[in-house]
């Protein structure tokens, strides 16, 4: 059966771009262009909105969340006549799923690598041996210091 | 930029995570290449990771905010714009910069933050893509006059890939329908720009199902190869990831053999402005460019 969840609308709408779901009137101009909807058998980046708007958060913060197939190509955002920028509203609903503990595998690396190192990338002897054989500077390392003030105790 | 009297121009490059550690021969060919358009790059201490605008922005955008302010923080500092190379650091510093300029709240949230470093984003300066900067600063008729060997007779797809121009209303370059800015840079050096239905396709990267992922890559690499082209010729290192270690994916999944050479075109300009292929790194792509190199008379 279909839960809606009253709570979501309040939840969403205090996300960093997540709002404009409510503007959404269904119209389909982000579909035609979505490289997502073309290739998956259940992203419809319309339907994603329809249920935000509906509070259907059981379909759309979970584990194995559709959103993820979004390839964050930015063309929803410019088709959008109502300026939904639905491409930030998945993005909204990916924060809601990270801080339910939902995120897919790669994520947590990744942010542990930022905080750690500064970096996405793992720098290693022959990277730096590359870097010397084309003649560029030395990699330094950004102050970590300053970057875990910023993030507190999401450092790791 | 910051121009003295005789309109000298000045820059602090932004390289990224991606391109100073795996792909540094973009680097090289950014380094070689913008002296000779009269550009001065001013490296600054203490950029960390733009952070990245798919998964760190999807764990949390007021973090992916915050860390992206304080690379702007660094350049503001310092009175110099921020000269991009990637796509995705482009996407990231350019979106936080108009965002934070924009929206007096969020402003408030991430400086409240930076200000425990010691920092403030003040909104004093422009993050710009290194296409449009030569565009706009430097102009295309400066990129032909520094060119000594023409890629005569060079055929190139061109790959836009999403974020130097979406959206649109953020990154203001050009009409993401109908850009123009590669046709012109290719043309500047003498290179043919050869026009293509995946010209402006996503590489599907950022997609975290893989499969489709790689059904993506498979159907615009089939539309390069059927093209009678040299190369494909693109501007941010995901989408060379995508298409040059991605032929050797697609070739062991498909059985379909593509020896497609892909190109950054900074590589490409330092070509024609009469670098060698080694000082551009170019023996160091998986997919070989030496057919490109000889279709140049250079192997």
């Amino acid at each position: 059966m279909v839960k809606v969840s009253f709570a979501f609308k309040s939840t969403i709408d205090a996300m960093i771009g997540g709002a404009g779901h409510s503007l959404c009137f269904q119209c389909g101009a982000c579909v035609g262009d979505c490289p997502a909807a073309q290739y998956s058998t259940r992203f419809n980046p319309r339907q994603i909105m329809l249920d935000a708007v509906l509070g259907l958060a059981d379909r759309l913060v979970t584990e194995d969340s559709v959103v993820w197939e979004c390839t964050n190509c930015d063309n929803c955002f410019d088709h959008c006549p109502q300026d939904v920028r639905p491409v930030e509203v998945i993005l909204a609903l990916k924060n809601m799923i990270h801080q339910a503990g939902l995120s897919p595998k790669n994520v947590a690396p990744l942010l542990h690598s930022v905080a750690t190192t500064g970096c996405t990338v793992a720098v290693s002897e022959l990277i730096n041996r590359r870097r010397r054989e084309l003649g560029l500077p030395e990699l330094v390392r950004p102050p970590v210091d300053e970057l875990q003030k910023l993030l507190g105790d999401k450092k790791s | 930029m910051s121009k003295n009297g005789n309109g000298h121009k000045k820059y602090a490059p932004f390289f990224g995570c991606l391109i100073s550690t795996k792909h540094s021969q973009f680097e090289a060919a950014v380094r070689r290449t913008m002296p000779k358009l009269g550009a001065e790059l001013v490296d600054l201490e203490g950029f960390s990771c733009c952070p990245d605008p798919i998964y760190y922005k999807a764990a949390d955008k007021l973090d992916w905010l915050t860390l992206a302010a304080r690379n702007i923080c660094i350049a503001e500092e310092a009175g110099l714009d921020l000269l991009t190379c990637c796509s995705g650091c482009t996407s990231t510093l350019r979106e936080a910069n108009h965002t934070l300029k924009h929206d007096a709240e969020l402003r408030g949230k991430v400086n409240a933050r930076l200000k425990i470093i010691g920092r403030e984003f003040t909104g004093t300066i422009e993050v710009r893509n290194i296409a449009m900067i030569i565009r706009d600063d430097i102009g295309y008729d400066a990129v032909a006059a520094s060119v000594t060997r023409p890629l005569e007779n060079f055929r190139v797809a061109i790959h836009y890939g999403c974020h130097l121009l979406k959206p649109g209303a953020v990154m203001a370059v050009e009409d993401p329908a109908q850009p123009e800015i590669l046709q012109r840079l290719l043309a500047a050096i003498g290179a043919t720009p050869v026009w293509q239905t995946k010209h402006l396709s996503c590489c599907g990267t950022a997609c975290q199902n893989e499969d489709m992922k790689t059904e993506i890559m498979r159907d615009n690499l089939a539309e390069f190869a059927a093209l009678d082209v040299d190369a494909v010729g693109l501007i941010c290192p995901t989408c060379f990831d995508q298409y040059d270690l991605g032929q050797l994916q697609i070739s062991r999944k498909y059985q379909t053999k593509y020896e497609m050479p892909i190109l950054y075109y900074f590589q490409m300009l330092g070509l024609a402005q009469g670098f060698t292929p080694e000082e551009l790194g170019l023996q160091r792509h998986k997919v070989s460019a030496k057919p490109a190199l000889a279709k140049l008379g250079l192997s």
